[in-house]
């Protein structure tokens, strides 16, 4: 397929059914002995804020870096506004912004310097440079410190900048990954309602890779990722409503024994969380009373919430997302990533 | 896939789609805008700016006037300032060529060389854009060397300073393609400050920028004829000593410049064509770096 060609069929895209920015088939990697992405399929819509959630080394930055061409799969393929990733990759570059994890703006440079550079090596119009860079700073919040040396700048507003940079060049998918690792809650929250401005605004697609609950929750649609496969892609809402009801969480001097009972006489599966029995019950208001009263050991602490992506992440994986152990194989996947980032 | 995808789709459509095409960067487009970025953060960095200079007019006054009078005297009754010059500007560009050429690492570490190769762009402009940023410079550094030597007490002509500017930028084009091809293979700062000890200062020093190189132990005139930099000083000291060197009579003990070949003595033009060659030859290896960078 000629780059022009499938450019366009990236940005004009009015096909009947609903239009897909980005189309993944059974992609692969495998670095050595280890598949650190193990045959993923997803479509991703226009205009859609979809997330990659799972711990480090699941392998969502090395899926996004074969999205963006950055390593060439093992196996499958994925296209981007209709550009295939092996095939054309000049193509998919020019369709995608990326935000990486580490920063990559030229700290020497100011502010709108960055941007303009960025669209000079995107082949933007020259008339087109300098208004899209002002529009952009102004929406980021940027606008006054524009003319500023970007080594001057805080944490966050150079994540900010990056995200601008990012959108430069009127990308139909824009990447964050691990957009706002390291960032404070009130940067992070900003830096989302700059990305959903961003959507309403141009229709740009995000794809984000996440290890952070909250943020998640914000997307669109959320895929589920451990040991190199996505193992759930949904919605926040319907992967909750999948474990039924609330968490109930129940603690006292002997959880193993509570567990034991919750078990025997109710026929529930519990876990053990957070030095607490936790189990998912419809209804759990009206549960908790019937529990308690049949209940023999002794309970110093009774919970129930709503369940959320944690809890569905705990019940996909069997482990937490944060504080889990490391298997040897994460390691050396994780390590393999490392190494891979070093490289470039 | 979601209603609000659709809804911003629509809105999309009716604000009469705000995003504009974009093309393919054109080769030129690239290799401007690479090389302007290397000017840009050149002329912002005022202490590299001045360390630049400091130490070679340190080196051409000190050395000039300090060991100048215990040295016997070089054929043709040259001083060794005005010998010296030549090197010293020779050595501004050496290593505002190499270290311009191999900011390359400090690109990666910072992670801003990322951002230039994601861009679906030729990565020979880039090089080449980066190759020229560092000549301009050096180019520069070189020029102001002219235009203080007459308070150095140096005797130059303009018309010395026309011939030698192009020379210049020649060789520093050539420097910096060696300082490129080098900063691609490295990884840190670190280790081009080694490798600077280890390979820079000896290639340096092993050029004919001190001392006359027809006049060295034969041990040192195999390195001093394998060191690619040896090709370039000569040329900039015949052309800076024209007048002084055509005074030196032919059965003098040694000639003071223009590098001898197993009894063959090349002439400045045959110099050039080295200096072409190991340009070409470092641009090729540049390029090459630069494009199995991933």
């Amino acid at each position: 397929m000629s780059a022009a060609a499938c450019a366009q069929g990236g940005r004009g895209r009015k096909v009947e059914g609903m239009p897909s920015a980005v189309e993944v088939s059974g992609l692969t990697r495998r670095f050595g002995e280890i598949t650190a992405v193990d045959g993923v399929s997803f479509d991703v819509g226009e205009a859609e804020i979809f997330g990659f959630l799972g711990p480090n080394g699941a392998g969502k930055t090395t899926t996004i870096s074969m999205l963006c061409t950055l390593l060439r799969p093992t196996a499958g393929s994925a296209a981007i506004g209709g550009c295939d990733i092996v095939a054309d990759p000049a193509g998919v570059r020019r369709e995608i912004g990326i935000v990486f994890q580490d920063s990559t703006v030229d700290e020497r440079l100011t502010a709108r310097e960055n941007l303009v550079f960025h669209g000079e090596l995107f082949g933007m119009a020259r008339d087109d440079i300098r208004p899209r860079a002002g529009q952009l700073l102004e929406r980021v919040g940027l606008d006054e410190r524009a003319d500023d040396t970007v080594i001057t700048f805080s944490g966050g507003m150079r994540r900010r900048l990056e995200v601008a940079r990012g959108l430069m060049h009127w990308p139909s998918v824009l990447f964050l990954d691990e957009p706002t690792v390291g960032l404070d809650p009130q940067t992070r929250r900003s830096l989302w309602a700059y990305a959903r401005s961003m959507r309403e605004t141009e229709g740009v697609t995000i794809f984000l890779t996440t290890h952070y609950m909250d943020e998640a929750e914000a997307c669109d649609r959320v895929a589920v990722m451990d040991h190199g496969r996505i193992i759930a892609l949904d919605t926040p809402d319907r992967l909750k409503a999948r474990l039924g009801g609330d968490v109930v969480s129940i603690a006292g001097p002997d959880n193993e024994a509570l567990a034991r009972e919750v078990r025997e006489s109710f026929e529930i599966e519990p876990r053990m969380e957070n030095e607490a029995v936790e189990f998912n019950v419809e209804q759990g208001g009206d549960f908790v009373p019937v529990l308690l009263a049949r209940l023999n050991g002794e309970v110093r602490s009774v919970g129930i919430r709503a369940p959320t992506l944690e809890d569905v992440f705990v019940s996909l994986t069997g482990h937490q997302i944060r504080e889990q152990a490391f298997s040897e194989e994460d390691k050396m996947r994780s390590m393999q990533r490392m190494g891979f980032r070093r490289m470039r | 896939m979601t209603v609000s995808a659709e809804a911003t789709a629509e809105a999309r459509a009716a604000a009469g789609s705000p995003r504009r095409a974009t093309g393919r960067a054109g080769f030129l487009q690239v290799v401007r805008v690479i090389w302007l970025r290397e000017v840009l953060i050149y002329f912002r960095d005022r202490p590299r700016m001045i360390s630049a200079f400091t130490m070679p007019v340190i080196m051409l006054v000190m050395f000039g006037e300090g060991l100048g009078n215990s040295i016997a005297q070089l054929p043709g009754d040259i001083g060794y300032r005005q010998f010296i010059f030549p090197g010293m500007v020779a050595m501004i560009v050496l290593m505002n060529s190499v270290f311009s050429g191999v900011s390359i690492v400090t690109d990666r570490q910072f992670g801003f060389l990322r951002e230039i190769l994601v861009a679906p762009v030729s990565r020979t402009a880039i090089c080449i854009g980066k190759i020229s940023g560092g000549a301009t410079v050096a180019l520069v550094n070189g020029a102001v060397m002219f235009a203080i030597a007459p308070i150095l007490g140096i005797d130059i002509t303009i018309e010395v300073v026309a011939k030698l500017l192009p020379l210049i930028a020649l060789v520093s084009f050539m420097l910096t393609g060696l300082g490129v091809a080098l900063g691609s293979r490295l990884r840190s700062v670190e280790s081009f400050q080694m490798l600077s000890q280890v390979a820079i200062f000896p290639a340096m020093f092993l050029s004919g920028i001190f001392f006359p190189i027809n006049n060295v132990p034969a041990w040192m005139d195999v390195l001093v004829k394998i060191n690619p930099v040896t090709y370039a000083v000569a040329p900039i000291r015949e052309i800076a000593l024209s007048e002084q060197l055509a005074a030196v009579p032919a059965d003098a003990p040694f000639q003071i410049t223009h590098v001898e070949w197993f009894g063959y003595t090349l002439s400045t033009w045959e110099e050039l064509g080295v200096v072409l060659v190991f340009g070409a030859l470092m641009l090729t290896i540049a390029i090459r770096a630069i494009r199995t960078t991933e």
